[in-house]
């Protein structure tokens, strides 16, 4: 197979409960998907091999393009043949199962553990125990510590370039000594990612034991960090754990050009790449359902934070250990108990793809979902710049150009404006920012491509391929409720136009169908503003959400009280689904819950000449409220400048530039 | 996904049946005692295995007052592999200090200066849980069983296992047991019960001592207490408060009396097992069951247990989305339920019963 001349594309992501699938092939010399299609995992009960799950969505992808794929023997066609069976190349990612259980050592736990964190961030590693020089633990518990965890890896950190050998080696021979004393067949893998002039000697000490990773040190200077090398060390470990553990991985493993690639790996990629193309920043979520990513790209720098203890399936049953309960209560309109919103997590954890079936269930679900996001938000924040500029909370949010949400909770309501309201409620973006959704598991396929054919993901990439969800307007300040919050005119194609008056303390959508060009003018009432301007012109193009006006507000002027959410959130639903929510009276009754809502200030209302002071206010609300960044707080634009969006978009560049930027990324 | 080839997902409820069940020895490994082709009861031991057990390190160059690590080879008076007991000397200096062991169970290793014990790991049995045939033995793995019965499948477990004869609460529910009343039916059984598990029904579980119990529901607050019940404990329905669905209740009532498995498994991501209750049921004639049929697409006609507990059968694959009360706009399935009404629920939701 010459993968430089690959023309056909297949890739299969493997989660928890779904196994999904697309097809890449060249139409007019362009890489452009050309199908999708997707089944249930089968890595549990019945089969427990994800090999069946495998047939079945390749079967049924052959079934959808009418071009055979995969043999009788369950194998993969490659490379494409005369007939157009089968194809170039194959790629598998996966999120599925259990993280690495992991031990990191490192001489300091500030110094060389610290970054070792930050290094397993970006992948699914649970670090089970962190041992260092430093502490207290004798060698008989730090020992113990080791070989009892069951770890899948080891992964040892520790030493400047130039610095001192021999507290790094000790440390090794620790490991080494816990390695001799586990079991043939449970002994972990070693990744090794400290000061470069012992490695001879680390191979020494684990080559004969087990299989080593060398990555470079994670901290080369006490000033400098370099995790890139260990992350990737990282992924080859658990590319090598995930074809080890069974359940059918090895076939598939071996019948893909790069292994399994975690799939968080590639929304790291794919992030950073969109980042290096846009002014603004780009973020995007995954609520899966045993594991959470967030990556966001903020002035070219990308962060990806993964998080086991997040997940709206498998999940569910620990995500009350990291969302506290008041965070879920607050996007419930009705009286909830502390046991009751449990026993919903737990029996989530019990039947993980199911979907909502009644309006209560609807509601339990999206508050987790929205909950998740916001946690997620929270404590990724602070990894977005390389130094601690976001680490305060209180700081404003950099801007996201876009958003993509991912995830079946998120992306499988069936109506793109209940998504992308879900998407808006729980970052809480202002003024213009496009929202897309990755219901096909696009980005893991793409991320594991980017390594093998850049000028593919470009292409695809280009070809919006991601379920653009429409260009949202979301308006900052409080609109009044009762009266209008801004006046939309929009002129399509042809040259109609057509004017909406958007009403205070609603969610909208103009209908604009996908694909279809359109320019808007958004006149903000007082009180309001769009990101600091009164006035908006901007060239859009329909989503499947059309044009989406938030004129709620922001900070989201949240209702405090169960009967003032008892008739806001319906109203919300009502506006992105068309289908009205009866909350009955004994919903709003009963025990109060156990534990209290969290107490936050009121929001502020706007009074009449202090309007600016009130934007102002809006705008610094604390923590997770995404607002633009300081030149998105500029101050309103003079009347008259017509033609002139807003959000003027960054000069186009070239593919090849777009190519260049993939292919220095994996050089 | 197309609705001609939705594959649902399966949790069992069938009177008469192929069963195999694996029984895997934990990632420490062990020794299976069984053969291929081997008749095994249900109490039978097919394996032993041994728990995760600490080391001791002892710094013996310090102990000893050494120059040298080296020195320690000369002095030991026992080797790695051997076994030791707590007392035993392990080592000792001509006419000097004595290295007594503080443990009972092996010498690990020597090296560096150090001696590295382990203490006796605890060895656990592996039961075969299943009255049936052994069809396949992977050393240091585990075994597969093949054997007839009748199997429910429920929604958690506490992650124990246990081997009873099914019994129904009374009339008045197990809370009502007078724990000065001993019913010596209830010893050792697998009991039944049709409503919500109490903290006062794990109190009388244990005073009456039967090993098994088998409810709809439980509420999450007890669930540590659960964890630590004297048997094992399979919830059908989940958590909070919900009743046995009538198909299991049937199913239940026409077992009382016959000997089973509760395989309490305590559902984890992967976990290739379910909770379950295995019981063994004579066949009749010559004509055995089949296994239920796993791969196939789910077809009008079909048993399907939906999320609420309720039983019916697939009338209708609406081949588009439906729109729900709640908004969501979703793929779903028309099901018959007993009683003879007529739902649409997403087809994520059911669970096909073969």
């Amino acid at each position: 197979m010459s993968i430089s001349r690959s023309t056909s594309i297949l890739a299969v992501d493997f989660g928890n409960v779904n196994t999904r699938s697309i097809l890449i092939d060249l139409v007019d010399g362009v890489y452009t998907l050309v199908a999708q299609a997707q089944e249930k995992t089968t890595a549990g009960f019945p089969h427990g091999d994800v090999g069946v799950g495998f047939v079945r969505v390749l079967t049924q992808l052959s079934v959808n393009t009418g071009r055979r794929l995969i043999s009788n023997e369950g194998r993969v066609i490659s490379p494409e043949q005369s007939d157009r069976t089968g194809v170039d190349l194959f790629l598998a990612t996966a999120t599925i199962g259990r993280p690495l259980r992991t031990i990191l050592m490192g001489l300091f736990g500030e110094i060389s553990i610290a970054s070792g964190k930050r290094a397993a961030s970006g992948t699914y590693v649970d670090i089970l125990e962190t041992i260092s020089l430093g502490e207290n633990r004798t060698l008989e518990d730090q020992l113990n510590a080791i070989t009892l965890a069951r770890p899948d890896l080891i992964f040892i950190t520790g030493g400047t370039e130039g610095g001192a050998e021999e507290p790094v080696l000790e440390l090794a021979q620790m490991a080494r000594m816990a390695l001799r004393l586990m079991p043939k067949g449970v002994k972990p893998s070693v990744l090794y990612a400290g000061n470069s002039a012992i490695i001879p000697q680390i191979h020494e000490l684990f080559d004969k034991l087990t299989g080593i990773f060398i990555a470079d040190n994670v901290r080369p200077t006490p000033e400098r960090e370099s995790l890139e090398s260990a992350q990737k060390s990282l992924a080859q470990a658990y590319n090598a754990f995930t074809e080890k553990r069974g359940l059918g991985f090895d076939v598939i493993a071996e019948m893909s050009a790069i292994g399994v690639v975690p799939s968080a790996q590639s929304y790291q990629t794919i992030v950073d790449y969109l980042g290096r193309s846009v002014r603004g920043g780009i973020l995007a979520v995954d609520i899966g359902s045993a594991v959470s990513t967030m990556s966001a790209s903020v002035k070219r720098y990308t962060a990806t934070s993964i998080r086991t203890d997040i997940g709206l399936g498998h999940s569910a049953n620990v995500i009350l250990n990291a969302v506290p309960i008041s965070a879920i209560r607050e996007w419930l309109p009705f009286q909830a108990t502390d046991d009751e919103i449990t026993a919903y997590t737990l029996n989530k954890s019990l039947r993980p793809a199911t979907i909502p079936e009644t309006v209560r269930d609807v509601y339990f679900e999206h508050a987790l979902l929205r909950a998740s996001m916001r946690t997620l938000l929270r404590d990724s924040r602070p990894t977005w710049t390389p130094d601690t500029a976001l680490d305060n909370l209180n700081t404003p949010m950099p801007y996201f150009e876009r958003i993509i949400g991912a995830g079946a909770a998120l992306t499988g309501t069936g109506q793109p404006m209940l998504t992308a309201m879900l998407l808006l409620d729980a970052f809480q973006p202002a003024g213009v920012i496009r929202l897309q959704a990755d219901p096909h598991g696009l980005i893991p396929a793409l991320g594991a491509l980017a390594y093998i054919i850049p000028e593919a993901v470009v292409q695809v990439l280009d070809g919006r391929s991601l379920e653009d969800l429409g260009m949202a307007v979301s308006l900052s300040g409080i609109p009044r409720k009762g009266r209008a919050a801004c006046r939309v005119r929009v002129t399509d194609e042809r040259g109609e136009v057509t004017t909406h008056n958007i009403m205070g303390g609603t969610i909208v959508s103009i209908p604009l169908p996908l694909g279809v060009a359109a320019n808007i003018q958004v006149s903000a009432s007082g009180g309001v503003s769009i990101n600091g301007k009164r006035r908006l012109k901007i060239d859009v193009i329909g989503g499947t959400a059309g044009i989406i006006i938030d004129a709620r507000g922001r900070a989201l002027p949240l209702e405090r009280s169960v009967r003032g959410l008892a008739g806001q959130l319906p109203a919300w639903y009502e506006q992105a689904t068309g289908v009205k929510h009866a909350i009955p009276d004994e919903w709003l009754s009963g025990a109060l819950p156990e534990t209290s809502k969290v107490e936050e200030p009121a929001a502020q209302k706007p009074r009449r000449g202090r309007r600016k002071k009130a934007e102002e206010a809006a705008v610094e609300e604390p923590i997770l409220s995404v607002t633009g960044d300081p030149q998105a707080e500029a101050p309103p634009k003079r009347r008259g400048r017509r033609g002139q969006a807003a959000e003027a978009p960054p000069p186009p560049e070239t593919k090849g530039e777009d190519i260049d930027d993939l292919r220095n990324l994996f050089s | 996904m197309t609705y001609e080839i939705y594959f649902p997902n399966h949790r069992h409820l069938l009177t008469s049946t192929l069963i195999r069940r694996e029984r895997t020895l934990p990632d420490t490994g062990g020794r299976i005692d069984v053969n291929p082709m081997t008749r095994v009861g249900l109490n039978d031991v097919i394996a032993h295995t041994t728990a995760p057990s600490p080391y001791v390190v002892i710094d013996a160059v310090r102990f000893l007052k050494l120059r040298k690590a080296s020195d320690l080879d000369a002095l030991m008076e026992v080797h790695p592999g051997d076994k030791i007991e707590e007392g035993q000397t392990i080592a000792v200096r001509p006419r000097g200090k004595r290295l007594i062991s503080p443990i009972t169970g092996s010498l690990i290793y020597v090296g560096e200066g150090r001696i590295i014990l382990q203490e006796t790991a605890e060895t656990v049995e592996v039961e075969a849980g299943l009255n049936g045939m052994v069809i396949e033995v992977e050393q240091g793995r585990g075994i597969t069983i093949e054997a007839y019965g009748a199997v429910l499948q429920g929604m958690w477990g506490n992650n124990r296992r246990t081997v009873g004869t099914v019994r129904i609460e009374p009339d008045e529910g197990v809370e009502n047991i007078f724990r000065d009343a001993m019913d010596i039916e209830l010893r050792g059984a697998i009991l039944v019960t049709k409503r919500q598990i109490k903290k006062v029904t794990l109190e009388v579980m244990e005073d009456q001592g039967f090993i098994g119990l088998i409810a709809p529901s439980m509420d999450v607050s007890l669930i540590d207490d659960a964890m630590k019940a004297p048997g094992a404990v399979l919830l059908t329905e989940g958590f909070g408060n919900m009743r046995m669905s009538a198909s299991h209740i049937t199913f239940l009532e026409d077992m009382r009396g016959r000997q089973g498995t509760l395989d309490a498994v305590l559902p984890a991501p992967l976990e290739p097992r379910l909770p379950e209750v295995v019981i063994n049921v004579p066949l009749t004639g010559t004509n055995r069951p089949p296994a239920p049929n796993t791969t196939q697409p789910l077809r009008r006609g079909d048993p399907v247990r939906l999320g609420s507990g309720a039983v019916g059968r697939v009338v209708d694959l609406p081949k588009t989305p439906v729109l729900l009360d709640n908004g969501l706009r979703v793929m779903c399935v028309q099901v018959e339920l007993v009683a003879g009404e007529k739902v649409i629920v997403p087809l994520a939701n059911i669970d096909y019963l073969g």
